[in-house]
């Protein structure tokens, strides 16, 4: 009698390890798929940043065959430039990239007043439907990041999940932010 | 026993249904929340702020399903009243996400969008056909075939005249035969000539023939003027579907998105 006692107080034992184990590596599982999609879209954010950084020397060309660049301007979109590149957490990307879209949008406004002939230039058009191009991806990538980011949050926090991603280390993703800069950076209208 | 059990059923279930029902369609309101369009039977040619011909629908969807046919590319023309407040970059790449414009393997698909209170056009393009009309490209497709149409409000003339370059673009893309007369969008002259003697014609015809050729020779299907790097621009390379029977991304009789995507490339003009 005592004996069968035991063997039932095992077998619950047995069944609650093997459900408790199913649980936990399926949560694992979700959570470094979950966790590869946040970086995959993070990586998107990266590699638009990148495109556009990449454009700005061919603006530079378009804009020298009219005249050399405002050179105080200029300067900070160089340094704005490199500080993109440099940037690897998602709050400094955003950063950086924040402050090379206030140089941009100064130095641009700059040579254009002072060569207003250079709006009718088919190169510099062209450039400038690449970089409000480039703008775009990157706010799309972004919206996309967060989405994925939020997700991927909501279900590490959630019970009794969260105790798995507490466990094994899974961190909440960070959001990309509307910075509050834009509002004060300055409008160029290019019609 | 078993009439008692049923009564309970009965009128536990008369209990829940209406119950279950107003919570699903709170949530079927709540999913909807941004309003966009949905498409019309005419999938290629959406005119929703009525301001085209029959004729010039006609032409468009004919050649939209002629496209999809021989391409799986999916290019589709939308008009609205008003943009309801939202940039018009982002409202034509929902549009397009939504509606699943080109294949899911692809993502070859192209969004025309025009708002005739916002006086706005954009061309949001899908992410496998970024390769194909680059954001620079798209822009010099708006300036050169619609935009002097849309400033003096022919949209219905602007938008045929720019679908049949996205169109014909799209088919030099694929290795295929542009139009007879269509002249590639790289090729164009910066601002378009009025009118040119026979012998200017001749001319210039010559040179194009000679300009494709090498362009179909040596920059093989993507044009060389823009490389720019996107992840997905060179990842799907596409492959000639022959002609004959319907593409994934066309049902029985009409035509529907195939789950395409788009991540914000294009090019738009305000008129």
């Amino acid at each position: 009698m005592k004996k069968k006692g035991l063997w039932i107080t095992l077998a619950i034992v047995l069944v609650a390890v093997i459900a408790l184990i199913g649980v936990f590596s399926s949560n694992y599982n979700k959570f470094v798929g979950m966790e590869e999609s946040v970086q995959n879209a993070q990586s998107d954010v990266s590699v638009y940043l990148q495109r556009r950084a990449d454009l700005i020397p061919n603006f530079v060309e378009t804009v020298k065959a009219y005249s050399l660049h405002e050179q105080e301007t200029y300067t900070a979109v160089t340094e704005a430039r490199s500080a993109v590149t440099k940037a690897e957490s998602v709050e400094e990307q955003a950063e950086a990239s924040a402050a090379l879209d206030s140089a941009i949008d100064i130095w641009v406004n700059a040579v254009t007043e002072a060569y207003p002939e250079l709006k009718a230039d088919s190169q510099y058009i062209a450039l400038q439907d690449e970089l409000a191009g480039s703008e775009n991806r990157i706010a799309t990538a972004r919206n996309d990041y967060n989405e994925t980011a939020q997700e991927y949050n909501t279900a590490i926090r959630k019970f009794p999940a969260n105790i798995v991603a507490g466990l094994f280390g899974f961190e909440k993703a960070e959001y990309f932010e509307a910075d509050a800069d834009a509002e004060d950076a300055p409008v160029v209208d290019f019609n | 026993m078993s009439t008692k059990f049923l009564r309970v059923i009965k009128k536990a279930a008369a209990l829940t249904l209406p119950v279950i029902l107003i919570i699903s369609l709170a949530s079927c309101g709540k999913e909807t929340k941004d309003q966009y369009p949905t498409p019309t039977e005419k999938f290629f040619v959406n005119d929703f702020a009525a301001v085209m011909t029959e004729e010039d629908i006609n032409t468009i969807y004919t050649k939209g399903a002629a496209l999809d046919e021989a391409t799986t590319a999916q290019a589709v023309v939308v008009t609205v009243e008003s943009l309801d407040g939202k940039e018009p970059a982002d409202y034509a790449l929902e549009l397009g996400r939504q509606w699943g414009v080109g294949t899911e393997e692809d993502d070859n698909g192209v969004v025309i969008l025009l708002s005739e209170g916002d006086r706005e056009i954009y061309i949001a393009v899908g992410y496998g056909l970024e390769g194909a009309l680059p954001d620079s490209k798209t822009g010099r497709i708006i300036d050169n075939y619609g935009l002097s149409y849309f400033s003096s409000d022919n949209f219905s003339s602007g938008l045929v005249n720019v679908y049949n370059a996205i169109v014909n673009e799209i088919y030099i893309e694929y290795g295929m035969q542009p139009s007879e007369n269509y002249i590639p969008a790289d090729l164009l002259p910066d601002t378009q000539s009025e009118t040119s003697s026979l012998g200017e014609v001749m001319i210039s015809w010559i040179v194009l023939i000679i300009l494709v050729a090498l362009y179909m020779g040596v920059f093989g299907r993507r044009g060389g003027l823009f490389i720019f790097g996107s992840p997905r621009f060179f990842t799907g390379g596409f492959n000639h579907r022959g002609g004959g029977g319907f593409s994934s991304g066309s049902s029985f009789g009409g035509f529907r998105g195939g789950g395409g995507s788009f991540g914000g490339g294009g090019a738009g003009r305000r008129f």
